[in-house]
């Protein structure tokens, strides 16, 4: 079981994708924008973070630049992101080797990419975030 | 106060809805929880929901288990408090719940009640209020779990769907990147193979034959001996049915289900597509009926254009080809010269960055620049020596009526410009419309650059062909004048990398250079 923090505009893509991840075994928290997310990742650290783009106000990329100075995202970050994103943010998702998944996206490929992202050994297996993300001066 | 055992993350609402229940003022101890049925849960105590006020977590659970057998079955509505229906001391009512299974929720009431002698000293009224304050508490977290439950079961369609719709994107996403329809046909089958849980599809092509596709993994692909459906003889009528109909088939063959739908190709033709599921992994349903329709109805759509696109190519290349050897045929010492022509405008056309799609276009204008000449009398065209006035401004007619020719075929556009203009010169002094510089259009300037090479290095009626150094030594003259310089400039560069990186594909094109060149070699 890992802490995950779900963020998402949509109400119940929100709620869907919380009941799949509680599912899983998964300890699961909700916040509706980048804002409400970071308040919570103040106040107590997750092990991944799960967030769609486009969302009102803070969106998805400015909640990673804020999380990874952070330090409070301590397995990984999986971004939900739009089929047809233009290139600009997919180069900024690039630089911070997060994971992407694009909508709609698969509920099994999601729940693999949890799992495999806090059962990868102490965070220094390939491909997790942990190794490379929480240092401040990256994403800023 | 509660004790939380792990749960089902639905149960956290019902754990809150029923600490809210699980206070009625006058009981001295409530428990208010969902067990689930015994039979389905081997362990009860892991997948109940416990709120005990005073009790013991372990001994409720117990004891509500006691009533499961009957609640799961019929609707009790009425507690067993009275003496010896109720021997353990505590009051349940039960009622009837699929949430986990067929569970049962349950009010549990113990304490002063439970105590026979309270009991005898007339606590009736207390009784009956309690009593039906519990059975509201049991029929609303009943209700309750039945709506979780509904949404839970939503929640797994829609999960579903994600799945399914997230493959299908994947799929028109890569189909889109694919042109071979063989390659289509594959990611295609792939899919359907993986959305359905199936190891492999197989398709049995309308020209006879199958093929075996694998799912998720690869796995299975080529011929796997081992899939009773390489063996199609078994469904040979189910086979002809498909074919009929055009509809989707579950059909049961030796214990085993299998699933069969219409892939309709080009002309008609009509394959049938198999999956089967491995025994004890469940029926095929409507659903994976209409997912096989909509998947292979989307993907024979594909197919069958691409399979036309195909073909079309196919066909407006050997007309092409054909009307280039009509030239050819006419103009018989510049035999060779339209292929080459094509070959060397599209190679100059690479080195200039045109794009992939034009650089197609550009070589047909390379291939078709001279068709006109078919209207040009043999005598003229064919004749040794020098052609009078007369006859040149005859010539000069060869590339507005090559632009007649081919003017009816709409799809040429670009062609038709370097047809029209392939004999005009960067100083205003060609034919047949005198343009200048950038005023002739870029198709027109490479093939001119390409014609003329191939004009030097070519023997004519009535002179020697030019050595290859020679030729470009002329070209590079005419830079600026006759020549466009920086296509001259490209094709220079172009020409030379082709004959230096690729001298077999070279020899094989151009043996008349070989040959010259062996002839200027200096013994
Ligand atoms: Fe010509």
């Amino acid at each position: 079981m890992s802490r995950v923090l779900v963020v998402e505009d949509d109400p119940h893509i929100l709620r869907l994708i919380s009941m799949w991840l509680k599912r899983q075994g998964h300890d699961v928290r909700e916040a509706r924008n980048g804002l409400a997310a970071r308040e919570l990742l103040n106040a107590e650290p997750t092990d991944v973070l799960v967030t769609d783009v486009n969302m009102p106000g803070w969106d998805g990329l400015a909640l990673i630049e804020a999380a990874l100075p952070m330090g409070q995202v301590q397995r990984g970050i999986v971004v939900l992101t739009n089929r047809w994103d233009h290139g600009e943010i997919r180069d900024r998702l690039a630089q911070w080797h997060v994971h992407v998944l694009p909508k709609p996206f698969s509920p099994a490929r999601l729940s693999e990419l949890v799992e495999s992202l806090t059962t990868a050994g102490a965070g220094d297996s390939p491909g997790s975030v942990v190794a490379s993300a929480p240092r401040p001066e990256e994403g800023v | 106060m509660s004790a939380r055992c792990p749960s089902a993350p639905d149960d956290l609402l019902l754990r809150d809805l029923v600490c809210g229940l699980s206070t009625p003022r006058r009981a001295p101890t409530v428990s208010v929880g969902v067990l689930g049925s015994p039979d389905h849960t081997p362990q009860p105590p892991a997948h109940c929901l416990r709120v005990c006020l005073g009790a013991d977590p372990q001994a409720v659970a117990s004891r509500g288990c006691q009533f499961l057998a009957t609640a799961a079955r019929h609707e009790i509505d009425r507690t067993q408090l009275q003496d010896g229906r109720c021997p353990q001391g505590f009051a349940v009512t039960a009622r009837p719940t699929r949430l986990g299974g067929a569970g049962a929720v349950f009010v549990s009431v113990e304490g002063e009640i439970a105590d026979g002698t309270a009991q005898k000293q007339g606590h009736a009224a207390d009784e009956s209020n309690l009593l039906g304050h519990v059975d509201t508490a049991a029929r609303l977290v009943q209700r309750v779990g039945e709506i979780l439950e509904e949404n839970s079961g939503f929640a797994d369609e829609v999960l579903q769907n994600y799945e399914q719709l997230n493959l299908i994107f994947d799929l028109t996403q890569q189909i889109a990147q694919v042109t071979d329809a063989r390659a289509i046909e594959k990611l295609l089958l792939q899919r359907v193979a993986r959305l359905l849980g199936s190891a492999a599809v197989t398709l049995a092509s309308a020209d006879g034959g199958c093929r075996v596709f694998g799912g998720a993994d690869g796995r299975g692909d080529g011929v796997a001996p081992d899939l009773p459906l390489t063996d199609l003889r078994p469904v040979e009528s189910l086979i002809d049915e498909i074919r009929r109909t055009r509809q989707v088939r579950v059909h049961e063959a030796g214990g085993r289900q299998i699933i069969a739908g219409p892939l309709v190709r080009l002309d008609e033709k009509v394959d049938v597509v198999f999956a089967d599921r491995a025994p004890g992994h469940g029926a095929f349903s409507s659903g994976d009926m209409m997912l096989v329709e909509s998947m292979l109805a989307f993907g024979g759509q594909i197919i069958t254009n691409t399979e036309l696109h195909e073909r079309l190519r196919r066909m407006s290349l050997e007309v092409t080809h054909a009307m280039v050897a009509a030239i050819d045929k006419k103009d018989h010492y510049t035999s060779g010269h339209s292929q080459r022509g094509g070959f060397l405008t599209r190679l100059t056309a690479q080195e200039l960055g045109v794009p992939l799609a034009e650089q197609q276009t550009m070589e047909w204008a390379g291939l078709l620049h001279d068709i006109g000449k078919i209207g040009i009398p043999e005598e003229i065209l064919c004749k040794p020596g020098k052609l009078t006035h007369e006859e040149f401004e005859v010539i000069k007619q060869h590339p507005r009526m090559g632009y007649e020719i081919l003017k009816p075929i709409a799809s040429l556009g670009v062609v038709l410009d370097g047809v029209l203009y392939h004999h005009e010169y960067p100083d205003g002094s060609g034919y047949p419309e005198g343009l200048k510089g950038d005023q002739i259009p870029l198709v027109a300037r490479i093939v001119h650059v390409v014609d003329t090479f191939d004009a030097l290095t070519s023997t004519r009626a009535y002179r020697q062909a030019f050595h290859v150094e020679r030729a470009l030594e002329i070209i590079r003259d005419e830079k600026g004048v006759r020549i466009d310089a920086e296509v001259a400039d490209a094709f220079f560069r172009a020409f030379e990398r082709y004959r230096r990186e690729e001298p077999g594909d070279f020899a094989a094109r151009f043996p008349a250079f070989i040959q010259s060149e062996k002839a200027h070699a200096k013994p």
